[in-house]
């Protein structure tokens, strides 16, 4: 217990005595996370953006026009007894040509000129979670498109994989900028940490010489990363959550994304714990780059 | 208690120490005798693991120094207590706290910190500066304070790189007093020194060294 609290008392003397180096490098390094953090904020949002798509996803069935009554009977049936089907409905062509004309009235006329309803009858069909990623949607479709009356399947995919294009490249994007940055947090925890060590090392050859282990002599220096790492990371929190409200406002002000403004989400709060406990890991990983070199050196 | 067997060791092909052999008894009191660069500090630097010979082999209390692994040493050095002329305080810690940081490093407990670094501070005679800052003291007494530091935990051996090199004669012949009194309780003390002065004072076994070279043992006292 008495050496638990010598190592924080000599942690926060570290820091106290690196008053100017401290804030520099807690501030860098908030400055530094809060770039991965916007990449980060704009993945997650996307990825929940492309989670509500999918799972809103309307699959439609088109049958021929030549379809017998039985015919439809058949799919239906087949429909029913298919687990990947979580839900499904009926659309008649006199129930399309009615939705057609309720939507666009201005344009109902265009339709009256031919003489014959064209619009066909359709099953509305809403697949089960396992079944609704891009590649498990895409074989559904194809499997059903083989069926005996039916003459098209359809469902908004070209907008499910640009967005799954999108959110990869930012997945990239992110991961590139991400090691980068959190490489350059490291470094700047790390010569914060050197700074320390140099300016304690007739400190630290003493207790050497008294019969200190070097895990002794280390942990002050790797707590002093932990808490830098830790408040840098919360600071780029604090930072990127400000931005996000000020982005929301102005959506809201402007009208754009009008009634969206609300799916643009911040952190969860347990992401937020795991980021502070990465920006722990990250001014751990900077002292221990420090102590290593020093350890070389001096032991 | 100490055994050295043909030791040497160069630093940029310049010998420090050259073919030395010697071995010290349990509760010995040793003067380690020899001019700036003769080798003396290199020798104790061993003692401790600080440094490792090019050749030979060094033993205390029957350990073989010169094979511990690294992580071995700090438990070595937990029984062989270390004075330095230098003091080598810890300027922004008190008296108390840096003769309890020995047992600090060790995890004993603060009842049994308290009651060791009191007895130590007492046994130096300088229990009532306890709270101040080494600033403060004397160099005798920061003196005092470096050595109730190297006996706080009961060491073995205790070494002691020119611990009269800063001060004047009368404290130089209070500091070895006081290691006479620690080496009477049966500790063994090494004294490493160029003061002819300490010679007369102490009277006891003198080892020289010469250009890291031993010299045959001059005299003997009781």
């Amino acid at each position: 217990m008495r050496t638990l609290l010598y190592w924080f008392r000599e942690a926060w003397a570290n820091m106290r005595t690196n008053r100017t180096t401290t804030m520099v490098a807690i501030l860098t390094t908030a400055f530094t996370l809060a770039c991965v953090g916007i990449f980060l904020l704009l993945y997650v949002n996307l990825r929940a953006a492309a989670g509500w798509l999918q799972d809103d996803i309307k699959i439609m069935v088109y049958l021929d026009d030549r379809s017998s009554s039985e015919a439809i009977s058949n799919i239906e049936q087949q429909f029913r007894g298919d687990r990947a089907v979580a839900a499904m409905y009926f659309i008649s062509k006199e129930q399309a040509l009615g939705e057609f004309k309720a939507q666009f009235p201005s344009e109902s006329h265009l339709l009256e000129g031919l003489g014959q309803n064209p619009l066909p009858a359709s099953f509305v069909v809403t697949l089960s979670p396992p079944f609704r990623s891009p590649d498990a949607v895409k074989r559904w479709s194809e499997r059903v498109r083989q069926t005996p009356g039916v003459a098209k399947v359809d469902y908004n995919q070209d907008w499910i994989d640009a967005l799954a294009t999108i959110i990869r490249a930012i997945e990239v994007v992110a991961l590139g900028i991400g090691v980068v940055l959190s490489a350059a947090a490291v470094t700047i925890i790390a010569n914060t940490i050197r700074l320390a060590l140099f300016a304690r090392r007739d400190e630290i050859a003493i207790l050497r010489l008294i019969g200190a282990t070097t895990s002794f002599i280390r942990i002050p220096y790797l707590l002093e990363g932990a808490v830098l790492g830790g408040l840098g990371s919360a600071l780029s929190l604090l930072m990127l959550k400000f931005l996000h409200e000020l982005f929301r406002q102005q959506m809201q002000e402007t009208g754009r994304l009008s009634g969206l403004d609300h799916l643009i989400a911040f952190f969860p709060i347990p992401m937020c714990v795991a980021l502070v406990g990465v920006g722990v890991v990250l001014g751990c990983a900077g002292s221990f780059v420090s102590l290593r070199r020093f350890g070389e050196a001096k032991a | 208690m100490i055994q050295l067997i043909r030791i040497s060791k160069h630093y940029d092909r310049r010998p420090a120490l050259s073919n030395v052999s010697l071995e010290i008894e349990k509760g010995e009191f040793v003067l380690l005798m020899g001019a700036s660069g003769a080798g003396k500090s290199t020798l104790l630097r061993m003692l401790i693991g600080a440094e490792r010979p090019d050749e030979g082999q060094v033993f205390v209390q029957g350990k073989n120094v010169t094979t511990l692994r690294r992580s071995e040493i700090p438990y070595l050095r937990r029984k062989v207590g270390t004075v330095f002329q230098d003091f080598r305080l810890l300027p922004k810690k008190s008296v108390f706290e840096n003769v309890a940081l020995p047992l600090l490093v060790q995890g004993v407990s603060p009842s049994d910190i308290r009651r060791k670094v009191t007895e130590a501070l007492r046994a130096v005679g300088v229990e009532h500066k306890r709270d101040q800052l080494p600033v403060g003291l004397s160099t005798g007494e920061q003196q005092r304070v470096c050595i109730a530091r190297a006996i706080v935990n009961g060491p073995v051996v205790l070494l002691a790189d020119e611990p009269t090199g800063n001060l004047d004669p009368a404290l130089t012949g209070e500091i070895i007093e006081l290691f006479k009194l620690i080496n009477a309780r049966g500790t063994t003390v090494v004294v490493a020194t160029h003061d002819p002065l300490v010679m007369a004072q102490v009277n006891r076994r003198v080892i020289t060294l010469s250009d890291g070279a031993l010299v045959p043992e001059q005299k003997v006292f009781a």
